[in-house]
């Protein structure tokens, strides 16, 4: 194993029940340390999935999976210590305040007093959000939800974060905050984050790794410029997905 | 943990508080339906010619037997007595008219010297139980057989007969405890005479007996027979108390639908937080329900003619069984929110099986009108283990021991819920 590599995948696979055929296929992957990972791909290619299994949502049906060194069937929870999730879809009590719902999740990861109040207003702060502490979730616009959710996964200062899809379905403002926001938490507490997407025009931009995947199986992974270096043909890592694959992403 | 635990707590407090419409059900509901179930009972059951039949009294008789049999008429209460007209005492005449036009079903005169009288022919009869040489040495007074206490009784023209044979063996009944006084008191004079030992006075002869009501088939022999309000007030707070499964169960669901499970258990050791936290909050619930609904048999339905739910010596009791029930329905709300996999089947699912548990556990029709069948069928039912201990207290004023078996059998029920959830979760993980 690589020295900083902090999540490293073996052969992982997923049979749900009663399908055709797995949602992630022998999957390899090693994250390194600090690094902003993205594993991109079309609707259903497993990336939920993957990213459902490191969270220890769900097990997995075959294969080896390591987080800091832990085992993720072994150490489950030493491991959801350390990781923060926000889930593809809004993970919150509508009926709740925005404060309110923070607070619980605050509770649940054991913070709580001061340290906790302080740390839900930076965070609505930091998003914009600070007058709308004690309205409720269902007054919230889309974008603001996301944001929401999304603060709710990192009040406990999380070593990896893991985001999937964090951007959908919001304006370009909304968009270019929450990437900015987990840029400066990369880059200023050398936190891992992993997200997913599959609008590879914004990956390309954000992500120093990535991983493309299909129908659950890896078929290319690298750092975004290199990989445009490396198919000439290729302007965008659009064009090297429809290269490999001979399909086209969605929207 | 116990932050946790505290925080979960408060936030289903929360969500359910805003639930405006899931805490009317649970209130207003019950409420509604033990208002309309108690009338609906007491019209059907009673029969109109029973209740509230006015009568007309002209008391002339000065002493014990006159007034015996006005309080007797006053406090037996189907009768409305009425002993003046527009503030004067009607005469005989006006009496015997009032009746004829209906507009009082029965009217009384007590003759001037009834108790009088009643007095005598008990002395003599009780003089004649004495061998002819020793009467003289009863100094009885001068006594004579002429005279019987009388009293008229004038019938509405309409009333039937099996009435009328029921107010005159109400008559009887309430002048029995002033002849039987009489009796005591005159034993008492001769053996002071005879003897010279002093006697205290003897009384409460209306309630020598105790007339316990039951039905004759085999399996009813030990059913008890609560009035409407105690019968509604239990059985409908019973009713409430299990709905919650329906808010209960949408919520565990709504947490599994909208991934906020997911996010829980990403956070280690908030899932048993979050199920202690439900189990709370509706326990709580349960508990507040059944202590609204105790006030409105108390308080409430007394207002609107109906009997008053007495709790007597029982509060104990009654908290305990209380707890037992809420738990119960706690735990079946979490195993329906755990094995239903959407909304609208743990709704449809949920409410289904807790009529039917209702209807077979007395709840609508209680279990002493039921046939012998459904009268074992009916033990099954977690509500009517609830029910049972709510009639032993509030008929036979039982204590924690007298409910005991009930207790147990809700907190099995409630266990069984909770391990049944467990085993599913775990068997659910290891399938998906
Ligand atoms: N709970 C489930 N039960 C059965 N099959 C599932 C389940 N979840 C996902 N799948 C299947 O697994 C495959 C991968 O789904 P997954 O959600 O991981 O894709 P995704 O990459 O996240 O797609 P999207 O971009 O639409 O979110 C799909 O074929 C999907 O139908
Ligand atoms: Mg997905």
């Amino acid at each position: 194993m690589e020295e900083n590599v902090i999540i490293e995948i073996n052969g992982l696979t997923k049979w749900y029940k009663n399908a055709a055929k797995p949602a992630v296929d022998h999957l390899n992957l090693a994250i390194r340390k600090g690094e902003i990972f993205g594993l991109l791909g079309p609707n259903g290619a497993g990336k939920t999935t993957t990213i459902s299994i490191l969270s220890t949502q769900i097990s997995d049906s075959e294969g080896k999976v390591t987080v800091n060194g832990l085992d993720l069937k072994k150490d489950a929870d030493q491991i959801k210590k350390i990781i923060g999730i926000v889930p593809q879809d809004i993970a919150l009590y509508p009926t709740l305040t925005a404060k309110e719902n923070l607070d619980f999740f605050g509770h649940m990861y054991g913070l709580h007093g001061k340290a906790l109040d302080d740390k839900i207003r930076q965070c609505m702060q930091d998003f914009g959000l600070e007058d709308r502490m004690d309205k409720k979730i269902k007054t919230f616009s889309g974008g603001m939800k996301r944001r929401v959710n999304l603060i709710a996964g990192i009040l406990h200062n999380p070593r990896i974060l893991i985001l999937d899809e964090p951007t959908v379905g919001i304006d370009v403002q909304s968009k270019i905050v929450i990437l900015e926001y987990l840029k400066n938490m990369n880059k200023n507490n050398g936190i891992t984050i992993i997200y997913t997407s599959h609008l590879m025009e914004e990956a390309e931009q954000f992500c120093s790794q990535i991983a493309i995947i299909d129908e659950g199986r890896l078929i290319e992974k690298g750092n975004p410029a290199k990989l445009i270096e490396k198919y000439e043909s290729c302007n965008n890592l659009e064009d090297i997905f429809l290269l490999l694959t001979g399909k086209r992403l969605r929207d | 943990m116990w932050l946790k635990y505290i925080a979960s707590t408060k936030k289903e407090a929360l969500l359910l508080l805003r639930d405006k419409a899931g805490l009317a059900m649970l209130f207003i509901m019950p409420m509604a339906l033990v208002f309309i179930m108690s009338l609906l009972q007491d019209s059907t059951l009673k029969k109109l010619e029973e209740q509230n039949t006015p009568v007309i009294v002209i008391n002339q008789d000065t002493g014990s037997f006159g007034k015996s049999i006005v309080e007797g008429l006053e406090t037996a209460g189907f009768f409305i007595v009425s002993q003046q007209i527009n503030g004067k005492t009607p005469s005989e005449e006006d009496l015997r008219q009032l009746v004829n036009e209906g507009k009082y079903r029965v009217g009384i005169i007590i003759r001037p010297g009834a108790t009088e009288a009643l007095r005598q022919k008990i002395k003599y009869r009780i003089k004649q139980q004495f061998p002819e040489e020793e009467r003289k040495l009863l100094d009885l007074g001068a006594i004579s057989d002429t005279t019987l206490p009388h009293v008229d009784v004038y019938f509405d023209p309409v009333t039937k007969s099996n009435f009328k044979h029921a107010v005159i063996s109400a008559l009887r009944q309430f002048s029995a405890g002033v002849v039987a006084e009489m009796v005591f008191d005159t034993y008492a004079d001769l053996l002071n005479e005879l003897v010279d030992i002093q006697l205290k006075q003897a009384g409460g002869f209306d309630e020598m007996i105790d007339f316990t009501q039951q039905y004759a088939t085999p399996e009813k022999k030990n059913l008890i027979i609560p009035n409407s309000t105690q019968h509604n007030v239990p059985a409908w707070t019973i009713f409430a108390m299990f709905f919650i499964v329906i808010p209960l169960a949408g919520n565990i669901i709504h947490e599994r639908e909208s991934g906020l499970s997911m996010r829980l258990k990403t956070i280690p050791g908030s899932n048993l937080a979050v199920i202690m936290g439900k189990t709370t909050v509706y326990f709580i619930v349960g508990i507040l329900q059944a202590g609204f609904m105790l006030l409105i048999g108390m308080y409430i339905l007394p207002l609107f003619g109906m009997p008053m739910l007495r709790i007597g010596s029982g509060l104990f009791a009654f908290m305990i069984i209380t707890v037992s029930v809420s738990l119960a329905a706690s735990g079946y709300g979490i195993l329906i929110g755990t094995i239903a996999t959407t909304q609208e089947q743990s709704s449809i699912f949920g409410s289904i099986s807790v009529v039917i548990l209702a209807a077979i556990g007395g709840i609508w029709v209680p279990t002493f009108m039921m046939s012998g069948l459904m009268i074992t069928v009916s033990r099954l039912s977690p509500l009517n283990w609830g029910l049972n201990g709510y009639y032993d207290i509030f008929l036979r004023s039982a204590g924690i021991s007298d409910i005991l078996h009930y207790v147990l059998l809700l907190l099995s029920f409630f266990l069984g819920c909770i391990f049944l959830s467990y085993l599913y979760n775990r068997y659910k993980k290891m399938k998906s």
